[in-house]
Parts: structure tokens; sequence; C-alpha cells
């Protein structure tokens, strides 16, 4: 049972090189990995196909760069989903830091559907088929204003154009004309948009959440308050999945790691049973 | 294998392998991405923050638009800046008092309906509740294992009685529920660690080695 015992004072660094192997090899030898899809992504998937063409999506970054690894597949799905369908897109963000990651995500879509467009009706262009309003301090400004006035919270855009000039902004007012709204966020901004924006105006509002706070959000779908979810890297594979299936180019960074994903937790479970195990012996021979 | 040539590449990949470092011990190469990160945050923070509020919301329209009264939300919001008067710093309270004012103002009945009538609403058993699951017959059953698992674990809380006779058996059941949250929330926590390991070696392995798709 000596064994038990090294197992009790292994250094932890011998853990992390086991997790890191376990991951890296998955990546670098990868299988096709069958992804089912949960019922919380469909029907996330199911409000955002049946937006009418007079409304738009409106979606929420409020990710950062600690997060993007689980958020950015998401908001990229949603993307892709949106501009394949033609449905219009409107972005924003509550916060400050998310803004360098909804341009890149909003120009990496856009640069893969241009590439495959042949006609100026194919193409996805910057004001008429999508927007980024950008940032408007505090949080509450939004959260409360966009029920009023969309164009009042942002006169201007990202890049400062006036927002009631834009084409894909005609028609569209307050959150009446929004779809959707899907806040892509690693912490509680979802929570946000369903206590003021739902409770106020009854906007239909879906998260994609980081796997970590998702224990928190369930109880919100349960009770219909959130009408999807899309949980942690699993769920934006299950989008990415979804949305491939209406053939969308482009890479899909959530399906590629769920290979790794598998692994680490099968290696972390067998840690919890043989750490278990050992517990009990050396208890038991005490 | 097809390196990446890009500078701004190898940056990124030298700070991350500079704070993958900590998982060895601590070294001066961590304490240096770590000083780096932060003061680059801040940096980004008030860039945008002046660029993007303070000069188009505030001093622009001030200034050239002849919307003076914006100065008086300027001096409220300055008022801030009196904490570093020792004579003076009572003042932050003033800005402190209208901020709190208004977002309690906004929170309270925002969140009672959000957070508590409408989750009380969810817990209670009705033909609405039991469809809401989704899940044909067995819909009934979890709403009914939702409602003993929320009265269980309430009475768990409830600390004015002794748990003995019905109070102990639901405070045990409730128990139960606890530890089956918090082992949902623990397996989670670790799929969203792997998840963002596995961003960044998707990044080192494929963005800056080139040795995956």
């Amino acid at each position: 049972m000596k064994i038990f015992d090294y197992l009790a004072t292994i250094d932890r660094r011998i853990i992390y090189l086991i997790i890191a192997i376990v991951v890296i090899l998955p990546l670098v030898f990868p299988r096709p990995q069958r992804v089912r899809v949960m019922t919380p992504t469909q029907k996330l998937f199911e409000a955002v196909d049946s937006i009418p063409e007079e409304k738009v999506l409106l979606i929420d970054f409020d990710y950062d760069p600690q997060t993007a690894p689980e958020n950015e597949p998401m908001a990229i799905a949603l993307i892709r989903h949106a501009f394949k369908k033609r449905i219009k897109v409107a972005a924003l963000s509550l916060y400050v830091q998310p803004l360098g990651l909804a341009v890149k995500a909003l120009d990496q879509v856009r640069e893969e559907f241009n590439a495959r467009a042949t006609t100026n009706e194919d193409s996805i262009i910057y004001g008429r088929d999508y927007v980024l309003l950008g940032w408007q301090p505090p949080p509450i400004v939004p959260l409360l204003g966009l029920g009023i006035s969309i164009s009042g919270v942002y006169p201007t855009d990202y890049y400062g154009y006036r927002t009631d000039s834009l084409p894909v902004m005609w028609g569209i007012r307050n959150l009446s004309n929004v779809g959707i709204l899907v806040s892509v966020s690693g912490g509680s901004a979802p929570l946000w948009w369903v206590a003021y924006s739902q409770v106020r105006y009854g906007v239909m509002v879906a998260a994609g959440l980081t796997a970590v706070s998702a224990s928190e959000f369930f109880i919100y779908y349960q009770t219909g308050q959130f009408s999807g979810l899309m949980v942690g890297m699993k769920g934006g594979a299950e989008y990415e999945e979804m949305v491939a299936q209406l053939d969308v180019p482009g890479r899909r960074r959530a399906s590629e790691a769920l290979g790794s994903l598998t692994a680490a937790h099968l290696t972390i479970i067998a840690f919890i049973i043989i750490g278990n195990i050992g517990y009990f012996v050396r208890r038991r021979r005490k | 294998m097809n390196i990446s040539t890009a500078f701004w590449v190898w940056v990124s990949a030298f700070l991350s392998l500079c704070i993958f470092s900590f998982l060895y011990r601590d070294n001066p190469f961590y304490k240096f991405a770590e000083h780096l990160f932060v003061g680059v945050s801040n940096g980004y923070l008030v860039t945008l923050t002046w660029h993007g509020v303070l000069w188009p919301a505030a001093l622009r329209p001030v200034l050239f638009e002849g919307r003076w009264w914006l100065i008086l939300a300027l001096i409220v919001g300055a008022l801030y800046l009196t904490r570093f008067i020792p004579r003076i710093s009572w003042m932050v309270r003033i800005p402190i008092a209208i901020t709190m004012g208004y977002s309690s103002g906004a929170a309270i009945p925002a969140v009672i309906q959000a957070d508590i009538v409408r989750q009380v609403q969810g817990t209670i058993l009705t033909p609405d509740n039991f469809s809401r699951w989704n899940a044909g017959s067995a819909g009934i059953a979890w709403t009914i294992i939702l409602f003993i698992g929320v009265v269980c674990t309430l009475s768990y809380f409830y600390f004015s009685r002794e748990h003995k006779g019905v109070l102990g058996v639901t405070s045990r059941i409730g128990t139960i529920f606890i530890m089956v949250g918090f082992g949902a929330a623990f397996g989670y926590t670790v799929m969203a660690r792997i998840s963002l390991l596995i961003g960044r070696l998707q990044f080192l392995l494929g963005d800056w080695l080139g040795i995956i798709q």
C-alpha cells in the first residue's frame, strides 16, 4: 500500500504535467467526436432561427480574454448563424474590455462570408447587415435605456457613424424590435438583462455562459426567463455543429477541443477515484 | 510544423509561457507578465474612457456644443477625487450617495421580480411548470423533485429550531440536494478551467507553432 502513501504526497507539478499531456495529445492527434445537442442550446438555435425579417438579433459581448476560449466560439457561431440566415445583427458591450474581441469576432465572420460571396447581395456589409453599437457606461444606461430608444443610448456606433443613419437600424427603435437578445458573458451580465430589460420591456433573453457560472443560471432557464442557453465549451461546440449543418464555412474551435475536454475530464475523474481509495485505505490502516 | 512569423503572435506566446511558468514556481518572468497585464489593462481602460465617454459625452458638449448644464454632472463626478484631500474628503459621500440611491432604486424592484417572484412561481406545482421541462411525462417528476429540493434545502437553513423530527428529516434531504448542487458546480468548474487551458494550448500549438491546424 506504499503506492497510496506516494500518491498522497505526489508533487502537484506532476499532476499539471499529466493534465498537459492529456490535453495536448487529442489536439495534436484529433479524432472525430460526436456532439449531442442539449435542449437549452437547441432552443437558443431555434429562437435565433425564427427571428423575423423586421427584427434584429442583439448580441451582448461581455467576455474578456480570460474567458474567450469558452465564449468566443459561441459568439462566432451565433454570428455565422445570423449572417447565413440574413438576420440583422446589432452588437454591444456593457464593458469596455470586450469591445476589441467583439470587433475581432465580427470581422472574422464577415471575412469568412465575403471570401465566398460573388455579388453585393451575397456579401456581408457593415451598416447594412450588422452594426457594432459600442459601449455606453454605466451598464444601467443601456440596460434600461434600450427599451426606450437604441439610438438614444448609442447616438453614434463604435466607428463614429450616426446610428440611425445606418440601414441596418432602419425600423429598429428599441427592444420591441429585437427578436432575441443573447448575452455572451463570462460574468453576471445575462442576469442583469433579465432583471432590468426583460422585467420592464419583455424582451426575450438567452445566454452564452462559461461553465463555471452555469449552475447559477440554470434556474432562470427552468423558469423560462432565459429562452435558451449555451454552456461552456461544450455548449459552443453544440451550436457550432448545428450551424455547420447549414453549410457555413469556418473553423470550429470548440468542436476541435472536445477530445481534449473529454480526456481531461476522464483523467480528473480517475484522480478523484484514486484519491478517495487512497484516503480510505490509509484511514483504515491507522 | 509551420511556426508563425508574426511579431505579436510571438509576444503573446512569450507572455503565455511567462504566466504558465508559475505552475513550476513563482519567478521574475511571471511577475513581469503579471505587472505588464495590470498596466496595459489600466492604460486601455483610461484611454477608452477618455475617447469613449469623457470627451464625447461630457467635455465636448460642454466646451463646444453649449450644453453647459452637464457641468453639474461633471462637478458631482469630480467630487470622487476629493478622497485624496483629507480636509474635504467627506464630500466623496455626495456622488456615492447619488450612485447608490439611483442604483438601489433601479435594482430593488427588478431583482425582486426576476429573482424572487419568478423563481417562486417556477417552483409552484402547476401544469405550466410540469410542461416547461419539455421532458414529456418526466416533466411532472422533475418538477416534483425540484419542489422537494427547494423546500428541503430551505428547511436546512431554518435555524430557529433544532433539526429534529420532521425538520431533521427534511434538512437531511436538503443536505443531499446541496451536495448534489456542489458536485454539479465543481464539475462545471473543472470543465471551465480545462477549457481555458485548451484555448491557450490551441493558440500555442496552432497559431504560434503551427503543429495543429
